[in-house]
Order: C-alpha cells, then sequence, then structure tokens
C-alpha cells in the first residue's frame, strides 16, 4: 500500500508481490466484516413461521344464515344466498384495518351492506367495490371449498378470486 | 466560612455577590476557570470559553439540550422500567397493568417515560424550526465549519425520535400498540418492489405476533437509543468543530475590522495566516474581554438550570397527566376511531387524503401521503442549506431579510403540517369522518 502510484504496473503486467498481498489482506479482512453481517441481517429472515394456517375451516354450510356473516379470527365476510356463498376479505385495501359492516336503507327500499373503515375512512360497496376514501382497490375475494372430510365450508386467505366470483354447494 | 465564599472582582478587590449563596465557588482568573474545565472529567467536553451570544436564551432557546436532558431522562427511566416490563404478546399488557397498579412508583415511572416522549417530539422538532429560522445551518465565517452536515444529522435525529416514539407505544401491546403496527408496517409494505419483503423482516411473519413485539422492543430498548445517542455525539462533536453555535459567527463578523496582527504569544497556522481563514485566527478577532465568558460556570450554570427546569416540569406533567393505556391488544376489532398518537396524525390525514386516481390507475395514499411525501419533504430539509443563497451576515439571527423566501417556505409547511395534526385530533370521528368539535360523533357499534 505504500507503493504509490508510480509503481503501479501496466495493465497485463504482473503485479508486485506486496502489492498483491495487501489487497488479499484488504479483501480478506473485507470478507470476515462482511460475512457476519450478512448472517445477522439473513438470521432475522424468519424460516420456521408458527402462523395461523391459511386455509382454515369455518364451519358447515348450513349453518351460515343468507346474507353477510362477519368472521372476527379470520377476518371475513361469508355471504350465502341459498346454495350459493362468496367469502369478502375484511382487510381494507388501503392500510390493512379491518373493515365494519354497516347496514343502509337503500333508496329503492329494502337493506343493503357497506363496509366503513375505522382508520381512514374507505367505504365498500356489498360487492366490496370501494367508493370514498383512500382505498385504492375493491375489497379481495377469498376463495372457498369444501372440506373433503368432513364437508365444512373452508375458507383460504391467500387465494384472492376475481371480484364477483362465487362458490356453490 | 464566610471568607471563602468572597471572591475578587475585576478590580481584584474581594466582593459578596448573590450569587455565591447558590454556586460557592467562583474562578478569579480565566485561568483557574479554564483550569476547572480541563481537570475535570465530566466537563472534559467543554470548551474554555462560550460567546454570550452563543448562551444568550433568545437566540437558542436552549432547545437541543431541552431534548438531550429529555432523552437522558428516557434513558434513565427506560432501564428501570426494563426490569419491569416483560416483552411477550401474554405477559406484556399485564406487566404495563402491574406498573400502573401493582408497582411502588411504577405509575409514576411509565408517566415520566411517556411525558419526556412526547416533550422530546416537541423540543426536537422546535429545535428544528429555531435553527432554520436562524439560518444557523449555514457556515459563517470560521475555517472548516460544516454545518449542513450538521443540520443533515440533526433531520436523521428527528427521524430517530419518531421512530424512538413509534417503537415505544407499540410495548404495551394495546390495541392503540396492535393496530398502529398494523398501519405502520403497511405504509412500509406500500413501498414498491422492496415494501414487502421490509414488512416480512419487520413483522418477522406474515401477522403481528411475538417475533414483531420483540423486534421492536429490541429497536426501542437497544437498537434506536444508541444509534441516537451515537448520532447525538457526533452533532455536538461537530457544534465545538464548528465554533460555537451560529451566533458566534456574527460576533466574529462584526468585529473583523478590528483584526489585529499576528502576535508572537500565539500559536498560528501558517496556511491560515496566508488565507486569512484559520480558526485560530478569526478566533482571535472576537474581543474575549468583550464578547466571550469562561465556560465554567458561565455555561454549567445554565446548562444545570435548563435541566433542573426540564426534570421539574416533565415530573409536573407526569405526576398532572398520567400515561393512558387502551384495552388490549383484540387483533379481531379495529378501534373506531383509531387515532395515532397526535404526532402521527399528520401522517394519518396525509395517507387519508392522497390517494390519487388517474384514470384507470390508482396510487395508494399509503405509499403517496405516507412514503413520497414525507421522503420528499425531508429531502428538501436535506437539501435547504445548499439551497440558501444568502451571505454569512444571515448566518445566526432571527429572520434575516435575505433569507425571507427559504423561511417562508418553512413556516407554511410548519403549520401545515400542524394544521393537520390539529384536524386529526380534534376534528375526526368514527369511521374517519369530519366532525366539530361541538358535533356530537354519532352511536356506532364499538366493537363486534
Amino acid at each position: 500500500m505504500s507503493n504509490g502510484p508510480e509503481h503501479t504496473p501496466p495493465a497485463g503486467e504482473p503485479i508486485e508481490r506486496r502489492a498483491l498481498l495487501a489487497r488479499v489482506g484488504v479483501g480478506l479482512a473485507g470478507a470476515a466484516m462482511a460475512a457476519p453481517l450478512v448472517m445477522s441481517v439473513r438470521s432475522l429472515v424468519p424460516d420456521a413461521l408458527y402462523e395461523m394456517p391459511r386455509r382454515i375451516k369455518v364451519g358447515p354450510p348450513d349453518h351460515f344464515a343468507d346474507g353477510p356473516t362477519f368472521l372476527k379470527e379470520q377476518r371475513v365476510f361469508v355471504f350465502r344466498a341459498g346454495p350459493t356463498f362468496h367469502c369478502l376479505s375484511a382487510v381494507c385495501t388501503h392500510l390493512g384495518c379491518t373493515v365494519q359492516l354497516v347496514r343502509k336503507e337503500r333508496t329503492q327500499g329494502g337493506q343493503g351492506v357497506e363496509f366503513h373503515c375505522p382508520c381512514h375512512g374507505s367505504k365498500y360497496r356489498e360487492d366490496g367495490t370501494n367508493f370514498a376514501g383512500p382505498a385504492p382497490r375493491p375489497l379481495d375475494y377469498l376463495r372457498l371449498e369444501l372440506a373433503p372430510d368432513d364437508g365444512q365450508l373452508v375458507v383460504d386467505l391467500a387465494q384472492t378470486k376475481d371480484k364477483g366470483w362465487r362458490f356453490t354447494v | 466560612m464566610a471568607e471563602e465564599t468572597l471572591t475578587r472582582g475585576q478590580d481584584g478587590k474581594r466582593r459578596l455577590s448573590l450569587r455565591d449563596l447558590t454556586w460557592s465557588w467562583n474562578p478569579a482568573t480565566p485561568r483557574e476557570a479554564g483550569d476547572a474545565v480541563v481537570r475535570n472529567f465530566l466537563l472534559h467536553w467543554f470548551p474554555n470559553k462560550v460567546a454570550k451570544a452563543s448562551i444568550a436564551s433568545r437566540y437558542s432557546m436552549w432547545l437541543g439540550v431541552i431534548s438531550l436532558f429529555l432523552f437522558l431522562n428516557l434513558t434513565l427511566t427506560g432501564v428501570v422500567l426494563m426490569f419491569l416490563y416483560v416483552p411477550s404478546v401474554e405477559r406484556a399488557y399485564g406487566s404495563i397493568k402491574d406498573l400502573e397498579y401493582a408497582v411502588s412508583f411504577g405509575r409514576f415511572l411509565r408517566a415520566l417515560h411517556r411525558i419526556s416522549a412526547h416533550l422530546m417530539v416537541i423540543a426536537v422538532f422546535l429545535h428544528m424550526v429555531r435553527v432554520f429560522l436562524t439560518g444557523a445551518y449555514k457556515n459563517g465565517v470560521l475555517a472548516r465549519q460544516n454545518r449542513r452536515l450538521n443540520w443533515c444529522l440533526g433531520l436523521a435525529m428527528l427521524l430517530v425520535t419518531l421512530l424512538l416514539s413509534f417503537t415505544g407505544y407499540l410495548l404495551p401491546w394495546d390495541q392503540l400498540a396492535f393496530w398502529a403496527v398494523t398501519v405502520g408496517t403497511n405504509i412500509a409494505k406500500a413501498v414498491p418492489v422492496a415494501g414487502e419483503a421490509v414488512r416480512f423482516v419487520l413483522l418477522g411473519g406474515h401477522e403481528i405476533n411475538q417475533n414483531t413485539l420483540i423486534r421492536f422492543y429490541v429497536l426501542h430498548c437497544v437498537f434506536l437509543p444508541m444509534l441516537l445517542a451515537g448520532l447525538a455525539a457526533w452533532h455536538l462533536w461537530r457544534v465545538r468543530k464548528d465554533g460555537g453555535l451560529a451566533a458566534r459567527d456574527r460576533v466574529a463578523l462584526g468585529e473583523r475590522q478590528e483584526a489585529a496582527p499576528p502576535v508572537p504569544s500565539k500559536t498560528y497556522m501558517l496556511l491560515g495566516i496566508a488565507s486569512g481563514r484559520a480558526p485560530d485566527v478569526q478566533t482571535s478577532l472576537v474581543d474575549p474581554e468583550r464578547h466571550l465568558v469562561p465556560a465554567v460556570p458561565g455555561l454549567l450554570r445554565r446548562l444545570l438550570v435548563v435541566a433542573l427546569v426540564t426534570f421539574a416540569a416533565t415530573s409536573a406533567l407526569a405526576i398532572w397527566m398520567g400515561a393512558p393505556l387502551e384495552a388490549p391488544a383484540n387483533p379481531d376489532v379495529t378501534p373506531n376511531p383509531a387515532k395515532a398518537p397526535w404526532y402521527f396524525l399528520w401522517l394519518q390525514e396525509l395517507v387519508t387524503v392522497t390517494t390519487v386516481r388517474l384514470g384507470g390507475w390508482t396510487i395508494n395514499g399509503a405509499l403517496v401521503g405516507g412514503v413520497i411525501v414525507p421522503g420528499l419533504l425531508l429531502l428538501w430539509a436535506c437539501a435547504a442549506p445548499w439551497l440558501d443563497r444568502s451571505g454569512p451576515e444571515a448566518t445566526g439571527v432571527w429572520f434575516h431579510r435575505a433569507r425571507r423566501r427559504a423561511n417562508g417556505i418553512f413556516l407554511a409547511i410548519c403549520v401545515a403540517l400542524i394544521v393537520l395534526t390539529v384536524i386529526g385530533t380534534f376534528l375526526r370521528g368514527p369511521y374517519w369522518n369530519f366532525y366539530w368539535p361541538w358535533e356530537a360523533w354519532p352511536a356506532h357499534p364499538a366493537r363486534y
């Protein structure tokens, strides 16, 4: 390292032994310091998770009443219309708070539901369409299926479906 | 004993002053005052002398010092709280309840910690406002100043202070904590490309659980305080290297014509004399008799008074206000309205109103208001010293005419942030709807 630039040989020529060893030494020292840093940071990215399963049995289909049912532990709304089901995520698409179901009188008569978010005031229609507040997109439709073993309805929190997706038992 | 409280005046005669009742030691000579700094371990980082302009409270209002003492207070109370708090999702809330109702003085210590944190956010913010409005991020007349760097260090410290507050109010694991982590980490998630991974590492998984709590606990108790302490040390070191507060540069500027030629009794840097910009030469421009006082006791006594007032005020506020605790964290129910602490409500307002819709395109307010707008503000603040074209005469003085426009823009931003905070604090009700303070909130289901 004490050799100034005037000692640096032109490209193609072998460099001096001292300069080479100095470079190798610096490189090794750098690697020796970088390795534990990388290991420390990597150790903070979990490999094993002990979380709630993403596919959850929520009960036999005929236990659901017609209309929306809120399942608070799964943070979803399960809608039933006779044999047809669909499932809306209750997680606001803005910043992840749980939206609340609000019953509204329809102008044409009858009742409809809306979903309002308590954190930043996003509002969604019954079909999940966002119509007010900062929400950037509609609520997610989640996949439903029947458990093959006992016929319970299963919500898959990891699989979103297109808007308007229905599941018929 | 009475003999010892007598000190010599300028004329060498002994006189009794009122000060001697509270301060039994008074240096008789500058040499004696300097020795007090050099020989004392606790004071070794003090300057020998400070400018009267620097310690004038109408200039600095001691806001940086107050921030430092609040940080000290937070460290001391925080270490005690660490003995009593259990960072586990099952027991965290219970240990805070114990602090409130079962631990002797636990309620006071927790309230002291919390109120100091709130005051520190205010003090650090006001300190930044003071530095900006006095143009103290500008270099003056001394050589090798780098106040721009120190301004950026200060901004970094403001950021760390806010992160400390954020990680701190998560620890009780009440409803405020749980939904603040939810919203906070979803703002991080809104960052393009890296967001998802950042949230995963912050939470230690996909959902908020034990991994999350222990991460924020270590950040709050170890990582961020050490970072802040390091930055504060660097910040103060730079203040010394920059020759004290910017007000001192104005003194030097005013005294320039009185510059004496180099004298043989002093050591000069050769290049400094040649260019006329060495700190030693320039420092000599400030007439020590008129403008400087020994740091001990001049500065030390004021520091002790500021510390005393700070601790007294925080203690009184802690007893008066206490520290609230919401219901235990419940992932099933979002409180309505779910409000962040007041110093983040401007951000909550921003993420609410900044969702942008252009034709079929929608950009989430989480990205615009949560990341882009604060990021641009921070970037502008960092760049401000470089954008400022005013001369050195605008350094270290409140509202200098040459900096009228910069001050105007800065104050407008500050007022906007304060207005957003006030709206969020007083004018937002259930579902984040707008209500005047005199309007009653409608009845709504508090929980399912």
